[in-house]
């Protein structure tokens, strides 16, 4: 992919190549939508604006139907202005193997970019999404606002992958709200490895009966980053699940991770997790980790840790001839490695070179 | 020059004396036994050759290959030509054994036929030591330290834990380590190795013995011998007649 004023480079850190194998890409460039397309009968691909027109229950129930438009200052400058974004559709009973590659670039200097993306999964669709947003060029600075509200049908079940890839002078402002319908499933993972400004992001599912809400992320925080970000998930319907788990690492930056499970009803059941590496004496990471339950028969737990390296895991692989920073680098690589469990192979791997890229670059 | 030589050295742990002055020398080619009992500064004395943090050496040198090791970091220690082998590894949460491997010797078929030798092929994938059994790990140890390949192996007692038959495959890979196959006169690689069991000695033999008792050593001899006695009177009632034999060594050394 060839694109005049955007860096191939930026495009290789969030794994966005459109030449590989995908069902479906999208891209947008400021506000320009540079490339839309689907590969795949029963999926549909289309900027919201003109989603509008052909899908009236958009604009009707799901344009701001489970983001509050005044929930910021944002979401109302975005609510007044002509969407820009994607309108992903699924029909029912399609499950599409290869991922969808959307691609969100920032490139005009001081300007604020508003994203608002809407995902529909009707009863039985099954799909992978893989978000990239990174700046177009290592130059360019402003604010980017990305609203994303996702419906999950019946036993529906979406992969939705984010790799962020900022500078550090852009501030990033996702809003994110998912419904998961009754037995379907929302596999979140989201991917922040490079400098950024501010970064804040808290993203809510509401899970319904035998539903699941899982969020995975990791951040690594660079000197001069801020991250206020986390996830939550309110367990609504009987038997819902949730499970968020994050892996912090600090080389300098600040990371506020909130994390919180709600439920309400019987059989609810979650899980969430928080592990921080400090790799040095600047970088602050603060877990803030929230459990509610409004129900006597729901199972609810939290883990959090922050810390440094192991010094024995440290000297163990320095004995066997690692320098200390290959020692470091491993451990560090290994802290970050989470297995998420339904992720297809080819997500994880382009995550896995996503991570390994940075760390290269990083440590 | 001597191979390895320890003079005089105490070492405290958190403020601790535990190793209260320590001689001992070591030929290239050569393997001593460490014998004590628990608690008495083994692990402790590996530990601070290796050079690992939290032994703080507070008197007397040790020199390998003519260098100061108290001057050198634990890789610099560790490329010197010194590999140790844990008497309880850590587990490392993300990182494969086979990364691990790749990173000590990127050798691809030595990766893969000793791993074979040692029965964790199915380990290569798996987390450090993570969820491994004790026979599980001290194989693993062996394996990281066969890429090593260091001059000087030290083995905290390598086959305890260890089933019947792991016991002698691990034993077969360390005799094979220590060349014990080539004539005396050929060996280049040194060792030293505890053991409670005795086990190893069966199948690797060493050329003499130390008994470390409360930080000192107490004896030096015959390993065979040694073992006999310990096993017949116990460290207690040893001590004396290990400190004549000792006596005699050292009689025996300065003249
Ligand atoms: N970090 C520490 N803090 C306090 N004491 C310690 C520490 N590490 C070791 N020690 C003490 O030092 C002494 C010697 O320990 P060491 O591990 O060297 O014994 P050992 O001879 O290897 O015993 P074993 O046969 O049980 O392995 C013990 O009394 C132990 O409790
Ligand atoms: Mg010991």
């Amino acid at each position: 992919m060839n694109i005049p004023s955007v860096d191939s480079e930026q495009l290789l850190n969030i794994g966005y190549d459109a030449c590989a194998a995908s069902c479906g890409n999208f891209m947008v460039l400021d506000h320009t939508i540079l490339d839309i397309e689907s590969r795949y009968q029963g999926l549909k691909v289309m900027p919201l604006a003109k989603a509008f027109d052909v899908y009236p229950h958009i604009r009707e129930k799901l344009f701001f139907g489970i983001v509050d438009k005044d929930k910021n200052e944002y979401t109302r400058m975005s609510y007044n202005s002509e969407p820009v974004g994607y309108y992903i559709r699924v029909e029912e009973g399609v499950k599409i193997e290869e991922p969808l590659q959307a691609a969100f670039l920032f490139g005009e200097q001081g300007s604020t970019q508003l994203i608002h993306n809407i995902i529909e999964l009707c009863d039985g669709a099954e799909i992978n999404i893989v978000n990239g947003c990174t700046t177009a060029t290592h130059h360019s600075q402003g604010t980017h606002v990305g609203i994303t509200e996702t419906y999950l049908g019946k036993n529906s079940s979406l992969g939705f992958t984010m790799l962020h890839n900022w500078g550090n002078t852009v501030e990033v402002f996702p809003v994110g709200a998912i419904l998961v319908g009754e037995n379907a499933r929302y596999i979140s993972n989201y991917v922040a490895m490079t400098a950024v400004k501010k970064i804040v992001s808290y993203p809510v599912a509401h899970v319904k009966q035998g539903g699941s809400a899982r969020f995975f992320s990791i951040i690594f925080a660079k000197k001069g980053s801020y991250f206020d970000s986390g996830a939550k998930a309110l367990l609504e319907g009987a038997g819902a699940n949730g499970e968020i788990i994050g892996r912090v690492v600090s080389d300098g930056g600040t990371v506020i991770s909130r994390q919180m499970l709600s439920g309400n009803e019987p059989g609810t059941v979650g899980h969430m997790e928080c592990s921080g590496l400090l790799l040095n004496e600047n970088g602050v990471i603060h877990s803030i980790p929230e459990l509610r339950g409004a129900h006597p028969d729901i199972n609810l737990s939290h883990e959090a840790a922050v810390g440094k390296i192991s010094t024995e895991e440290l000297s163990y692989l320095m004995t066997r001839g690692l320098t200390e920073e290959q020692a470091r680098s491993l451990i560090i690589r290994g802290f970050l490695d989470i297995k998420i469990e339904g992720l297809p192979a080819k997500v994880q791997a382009l995550v896995d070179e996503v991570i390994e890229r940075s760390i290269a670059g990083s440590i | 020059m001597g191979f390895l030589e320890i003079k005089d050295l105490h070492v405290s742990v958190a403020g601790k004396e535990i190793i209260k002055g320590i001689d001992l020398t070591l030929e290239r080619g050569k393997t001593a036994v460490i014998f004590g009992p628990n608690g008495s500064g083994k692990s402790t004395l590996l530990g601070t050759i290796a050079g690992l943090p939290g032994y703080e050496i507070t008197q007397g040198t040790i020199l390998f290959k003519g260098q100061d090791l108290g001057t050198l970091s634990i890789d610099e220690i560790s490329r010197l030509g010194i590999g140790i082998s844990y008497q309880y590894p850590p587990a490392i949460k993300g990182v494969k054994l086979q990364t691990l491997l790749q990173n000590i010797n990127n050798n691809p078929e030595g990766i893969a036929s000793w791993s074979k030798a040692l029965n964790l092929t199915d380990f290569l994938q798996r987390d450090i030591n993570v969820g491994f059994s004790g026979g599980e790990r001290k194989r693993s140890e062996i394996l990281q330290l066969l890429l090593q390949n260091p001059d000087l192996m030290l083995f905290d007692e390598p086959e305890s834990g260890v089933d019947i038959e792991n016991i002698s495959v691990i034993a077969n890979v360390v005799k094979t380590m220590l060349e014990k196959e080539k004539p005396i006169s050929q060996r280049t690689r040194s060792s030293i190795i505890i053991t409670h069991t005795g086990f190893i000695l069966d199948y690797v033999k060493a050329d003499i013995a130390y008994v470390i008792m409360d930080g000192h050593v107490r004896g030096c001899g015959s390993p065979g011998e040694i073992f006999e006695e310990i096993k017949l009177h116990g460290y207690e009632k040893c001590a004396s007649c290990f400190a004549e034999q000792f006596q005699g060594i050292k009689t025996g050394d300065e003249r």
